[in-house]
């Protein structure tokens, strides 16, 4: 069985993994902007302070985009086809990517609220994922 | 603007070497038969090379020794599509100041080198592992592959906040299939019906096969100097009137346009016009007789056209699906057929066209009149060719 490709863990992106596995969406924050950051980086994108807090964020969010795979660049998303990769605007304000879990990719819209789930992918790799949750 | 550039540099001498699915030759190969090609077109010296920037294939001091070249101005970039047009700048900039006479801007692909394709870990330079997925933005662990899955995150967006459909989106791809069915050097020529675009299956939704680019082995080289001397050669000067760089940061993001609200990206309606190219150039946009939009995925052409104001936001798909478009349009677009049919060459296929167009060498194709070309990208970057 072919494995599926994993996420390279380093020294500036370890918290955010360790929170995985923990069942916690962590992710950078800045204390001297009091806000949280994405893409992953070692400083602040808006002061350049380092080095950074991880906090773990809420979680909910919203889908700001979505693309569905029907063609498996790697052998393991071959039996997963069609899979959906959605853009969430977290509460927070960054936007991340995940798979969403449990809807048909055709019932899928803009601003669907959604939150974070976990998907175990081994003793190192936990997978922050999304599924639809009840609009608040 | 502090320093009058305008006209100031110039394209003098274009190559194109083979362009197939595989050519069954590698980088310098390829490279050899392009900078052949350009040194007969304009009638230069090897010798007079004194310049050599490399945007792909491989490395400029090896090249340089290859080519029996002595030069005194070497340069290499990452190697990606999106620093085609930065390239050529350089090259201009370097020529103006003096730091090199004839600079050979060079690309090239061997794709059997990148495992036949792009996506999938197979990518030359291992980009979707790199500094939290490299330009686009991959995470192969979603299964978030490929450099169309950007496009197609960006596309969908705009298909949801604007109305956008896949018929008027695949009218990019229809309008770019015709005008390579006039380019000899093509490698889609078929023609293609709307019909025939929905029909194909869908690959990264809402991205369908013939939304993605040709995957193919190939080589260009374009020759850059000085206005003055490029007079003195075979072919009329192809101008650089005007340019602007490549834009990056939080609120760009490489295969959309500014305001889109992808990645990081803030959401807004209006669209900022800030595009110095036009005034460097001394042109409006009325005047642009055609354009050359970079089109690895059909969603570029239409986030091209808003980002620099030819349309308003939400607008483009729309004034594609018109024919606007068209080579009989209001104003043609990617009139070789772009990445899309003529074949992935990053963005110097386009460079190509731009002077086959000005000096009325683009045969069947040929736009009348063409006095102002336009390259540009959703990104920002861009440069005015003129006569
Ligand atoms: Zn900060």
């Amino acid at each position: 069985m072919s494995q599926r490709p994993q996420p390279r863990i380093t020294d500036d992106n370890r918290p955010h993994w360790e929170g995985a596995r923990e069942g916690r969406l962590v992710l950078p924050y800045c204390e001297a902007c009091a806000r949280f950051f994405y893409p992953i980086s070692p400083f602040c994108p808006f002061c350049l302070k380092a080095p950074v807090a991880w906090k773990p964020v809420s979680g909910r969010g919203r889908v700001s985009s979505w693309v569905v795979f029907h063609k498996a660049f790697y052998p393991y998303f071959a039996d997963r086809l069609p899979y959906v990769v959605v853009q969430v605007e977290l509460e927070e304000g960054p936007r991340v990517n995940g798979n969403l879990f449990g809807l048909d990719p055709g019932s899928i819209r803009l601003g669907l609220p959604v939150e974070a789930t976990f998907e175990r992918e081994g003793a190192e790799v936990t997978l922050p994922q999304f599924r639809a949750r009840a609009a608040p | 603007m502090g320093w009058e550039f305008r006209n100031k540099a110039a394209v003098c001498g274009i190559g194109l070497g083979p362009v197939a699915k595989d050519t069954g030759l590698g980088n310098t190969a390829l490279i050899g038969a392009a900078v052949r090609e350009a040194l007969a077109d304009c009638g230069l010296a090897k010798a007079k090379l004194d310049g050599l920037f490399v945007n792909a294939g491989v490395d400029v001091d090896r090249l340089a020794e290859n080519l029996g070249l002595a030069c005194r101005y070497a340069n290499q970039a990452w190697t990606h599509g999106r620093l085609s047009g930065p390239i050529v700048q350089s090259a201009a900039l370097a020529c103006v100041a003096g730091l090199a006479d004839y600079i050979a801007c060079i690309y090239s692909i061997d794709i059997s080198e990148r495992g036949g394709g792009f996506g999938g870990g197979r990518s030359h330079a291992h980009e979707e592992g790199r500094e939290g997925g490299g330009p686009h933005g991959e995470m192969p662990h979603y299964g978030l592959t490929h450099p169309g899955s950007g496009a197609a995150m960006a596309m969908r967006k705009y298909m949801a906040r604007y109305g956008a459909t896949a018929e008027q989106l695949g009218m990019v791809a229809v309008t770019q299939r015709a005008h390579a069915a006039l380019n000899p050097a093509a490698m889609m020529k078929a023609p293609m019906t709307l019909a025939d675009y929905l029909a194909a299956r869908p690959v990264i939704e809402p991205l369908r096969l013939f939304d993605f680019c040709v995957v193919n082995d190939g080589a260009i080289c374009v020759i850059v100097t000085t206005a003055e001397r490029a007079r003195d050669l075979r072919k009329p000067p192809v101008h650089i009137a005007g340019m602007q760089g490549l834009r990056a940061g939080r609120e760009e993001f490489v295969f959309g346009r500014p305001g889109l609200g992808v990645w990081q990206q803030t959401e807004r309606e209006d669209l900022p016009q800030v595009h110095p190219v036009f005034a460097m150039a001394g042109v409006e946009r009325k005047d642009v007789d055609g354009l050359m939009i970079y089109d690895s995925f059909s969603p570029q052409v239409i986030f091209g056209l808003e980002e620099f104001g030819y349309v308003g936001p939400g607008e483009a798909a729309a004034w594609i699906a018109s024919g606007n478009g068209r080579l009989d349009g209001r104003l043609p677009v990617n009139t070789h057929g772009g990445h899309l049919s003529e074949g992935m060459l990053a963005g110097w296929g386009h460079q190509l066209e731009a002077v086959r167009q000005l000096r009325g060498e683009a045969g069947a194709r040929q736009i009348p009149d063409a006095e102002v070309i336009q390259y540009l990208m959703g990104t920002g970057v861009s440069i005015i060719y003129t006569r």
